[in-house]
């Protein structure tokens, strides 16, 4: 058997399984594993295992987002329009920790997790990248890395005022904290868009079209 | 010309119609989704990719106008075959006398057109 043909094959059929990624986890297994069987039947009928008969086969199978979309259409899964809660979830998540320390982040987490718009991999990405939201690099930035750091000490025993200077951080740790700031900034962001995108299409099975 | 307002028409007409063609062929003999697909593909202007047959077989399934059983095949692995349940032979049976009658009154007005 060809392996070009076979890497054909499995595209389709990762393809295809990507398209319905919004459909209820049973469906989706159910219809990939009909095509895939359909394929292997297909494919068995063949003379050779030549690429153009193998993309013909699929041709007529037809393009997997078609495939999908009659898949929505037959299960009435509708594009959702984004709730106030999973719109709350998201900007308590992401700044909530700054309008009310701690908890207003936890509000986000407690949101998110109620929610039904993500898988549990996404919900755990949101609580976990990064907990606090914009709280953390906040915090951090308002914590100054000085180069040196200078104060008046007066001994109490001989009245001598001395100046104590600590010792301030290198150059190379000051970029470095500087990079941090700016990752743990982007980084919630990052997860905040993140997770706006991957907002699940909601399933209504009652309203399809038969 | 075929305007795009026809092509989303047409496609709704077959979407519709379509479930009844599977539920006809079950009719006659119980099969597997290959050879269904292929039987239902063969007929010019009925499917467009032998992909969508399939959502179209598991909503049968789940409306209880069909069912599937698996059977053993010399061929391979076993094969899931489909037949018709009696709310599928009703199903079906309602149909036809509603789309004898929608047929032959479209065909009374589009048959006799030409231009005056």
């Amino acid at each position: 058997m060809s392996t070009t043909a076979d890497r054909h094959v499995d595209q389709y059929v990762k393809r295809l399984d990507a398209e319905l990624a919004d459909l209820p986890r049973a469906r989706r297994r159910e219809l990939v594993q009909e095509i895939s069987e359909h394929i292997a039947e297909a494919r068995a009928d063949l003379e050779t295992q030549s690429e153009a008969e193998i993309r013909t086969l699929l041709d007529r199978l037809g393009d997997p987002a078609d495939i999908a979309h009659e898949a929505r259409e037959r299960f009435g899964v509708r594009p959702r329009k984004p709730r106030a809660l999973e719109i709350a979830a998201l900007v308590m998540l992401l700044v909530g920790g700054i309008v009310l320390p701690i908890v207003g982040w936890l509000v986000g987490v407690v949101l998110l997790w109620i929610s039904d718009a993500w898988s549990t991999r996404d919900k755990l990405l949101g609580t976990f990248v990064l907990p606090g939201g914009l709280l953390a690099p906040l915090g951090l930035g308002l914590v100054s890395v000085d180069a040196e750091n200078c104060s008046q000490v007066i001994q109490p025993a001989t009245g001598v005022v001395t100046e104590v200077c600590t010792g301030g951080t290198s150059t190379s740790l000051q970029i470095l904290w500087l990079v941090l700031v700016v990752a743990l900034i982007l980084a919630p962001i990052a997860t905040t868009v993140y997770l706006a995108r991957r907002m699940r299409r909601r399933y209504q099975p009652s309203d399809a079209s038969a | 010309m075929v305007v795009s307002g026809q092509d989303a028409l047409l496609a709704q007409m077959r979407r519709g119609t379509l479930q009844y063609c599977v539920l006809a062929l079950l009719a006659r003999e119980e099969r597997y989704g290959f050879d269904l697909v292929r039987a239902l593909a063969e007929t010019d202007g009925m499917v467009t990719s032998e992909g969508t047959i399939y959502p179209l077989l598991s909503r049968l399934r789940r409306d209880g106008l069909v069912e599937s059983t698996w059977q053993e095949s010399t061929a391979g692995p076993p094969r899931r075959y489909y037949r018709l349940t009696d709310a599928g032979w009703a199903a079906l049976e309602g149909f036809r006398l509603e789309w004898g009658r929608f047929r032959d009154a479209v065909d009374h007005f589009v048959e006799r057109t030409e231009r005056r």
